[in-house]
């Protein structure tokens, strides 16, 4: 029988985020799509949901903390991570108080992000 | 008006004291921005090395946190030696508009010159962040005149200046001589809790004196029983000019220069220990291990800073045992 992978999605307005952490992470094995627009990708989330969905906080047309409220609102399970810049770890804090399940601050190393990965796999009972 | 003006034309005690501690506090305030500067080169040359996951946003973040680190110390220097400040502000205005090159994008040399690479197995030094973060690194501290890290030595070497005109004034100020045997060394003393209105003293012990650094710089020396006599004729090899818990020692040795500024109190939150030495001597003949390094045109800046009190003080001894022991 096939492994299930888990399905991750990466939503970040600056591109080489979602092109090193695609890299990086299908390079563990798992199944990745990233984003640049937050409003595609949650287009995307509506007609397959993922496992985890790691999003920056801070983009131009929706913000970490609304793609949280509406992946949240369409599938309750899914762990929302969320990438912070160096000035943003309050609103990161609100997004924890609002249901995500960790941050990470950028810079980071693929590393830390796939440490919070498998904690959310772990939960998720992968 | 420079503070070693104010030294020399306020004689009174309390100002005296006053200006000297202003001196070391912002000279000290220097040291922190340099090294929390130095600090900002280091966290930049370790996201370059490629494992980090970083975005033009830290690029950006950081060339704003070395500029205004970077204004601060100008500003320290400024201070300690006025002289020198419209030059540094000159130097740093145009450290600002390179700054601002970067940011907008308008390339200004340094680094590597590599095209954008799309393709995720490409190595990170392809991406334009990347490569932005790179020239930024070589504008930091790279080869060249035009650096941040040229400019902030030169700011230090200005603020050190600041105090070297100590020597020109020390007849101005009140000096006592100690002689000490074992090195054969003599030193004026510039003791800032006297002025030339106070009573004239005989002999004293050098711990009846009261500042805790000197003590410590000359526990070697003083198991010569050093004397400490009234100011006589000027031909000393170092000036020590001494508070409570600060101290700043000056060579006046045709042969060498080495000047060493330090606070030992024991309940300051950081006490240091600075070091000026010239090309002639080596720092690791003078100075105990775990002082940062840096090269300058002439010589030396050794410093360490955020050391405990106890590192300190065996650092100040060390040191007096290596110059008069």
């Amino acid at each position: 029988m096939e492994e299930k992978k888990l399905k991750i999605m990466i939503i970040d307005d600056e591109h080489i985020v979602g092109k090193r952490l695609k890299s990086a992470l299908e390079s563990s094995g798992e199944q990745v799509e990233t984003f640049e627009d937050g409003e595609k990708a949650l287009e995307r989330f509506n007609e397959s949901p993922f496992d985890v969905v790691v999003t920056d906080i801070r983009m131009e047309k929706i913000d970490g903390i609304e793609i949280l409220e509406k992946v949240q609102a369409r599938a309750p399970k899914t762990k929302v991570i969320i990438i912070t810049g160096y000035a943003t770890v309050e609103v990161a804090r609100e997004a924890l108080s609002k249901g995500a399940f960790d941050f990470i601050a950028k810079p980071f190393k693929p590393g830390d992000l796939r440490e919070i990965i498998q904690r959310a796999s772990n939960e998720l009972k992968f | 008006m420079a503070i070693l003006e104010t030294l020399r034309l306020n004689r009174s005690t309390h100002s005296v004291i006053r200006s000297f501690r202003i001196h070391t506090i912002r000279f000290k305030k220097l040291l922190e921005n340099a090294n929390i500067l130095l600090d900002l080169f280091a966290d930049g040359n370790e996201k370059l090395q490629g494992e980090y996951i970083l975005d033009r946003h830290y690029v950006v973040s950081l060339i704003d946190r070395v500029i205004e680190r970077l204004g601060m110390i100008v500003y320290d220097a400024a201070v300690l030696s006025q002289d020198a400040g419209a030059d540094l502000y000159r130097q740093y205005d145009q450290q600002k508009i390179a700054a601002e090159c970067f940011i907008s994008g308008e390339k200004i040399g340094g680094g590597e010159d590599l095209s954008s690479g799309d393709d995720a197995s490409s190595p990170p030094a392809m991406d334009p962040e990347y490569r932005l973060l790179s020239q930024a690194i070589s504008w930091f501290h790279g080869k060249g005149d035009e650096t941040v890290s040229q400019l902030m030595k030169k700011a230090m070497i200005n603020g050190m200046h600041g105090i070297e005109k100590i020597k020109e004034l020390k007849n101005d100020l009140v000096v006592d001589e100690i002689w000490l045997k074992k090195s054969e060394s003599r030193i004026f003393l510039i003791d800032l809790w006297r002025d030339e209105s106070s009573p004239k003293r005989e002999k004293q012990s050098i711990e009846a004196f009261g500042s805790l650094p000197l003590t410590l710089i000359l526990k070697e020396a003083l198991n010569d029983m050093p004397s400490i006599r009234p100011h006589m004729e000027m031909k000393g090899e170092w000036i020590i000019v001494a508070g409570d818990n600060e101290i700043t020692l000056l060579s006046v040795n045709p042969n060498f220069n080495l000047r060493l500024d330090a606070t030992a109190s024991g309940y300051e939150a950081s006490d240091y220990i600075f070091v000026s030495i010239d090309g002639r001597l080596e720092p690791a003949k003078i100075l105990p291990q775990g002082f940062h390094m840096e090269k300058n045109g002439s010589g030396y800046f050794c410093w360490k800073i955020d050391a405990s009190f106890d590192a300190i003080k065996e650092d100040l001894i060390s040191i007096g045992s290596t110059l008069f022991g």
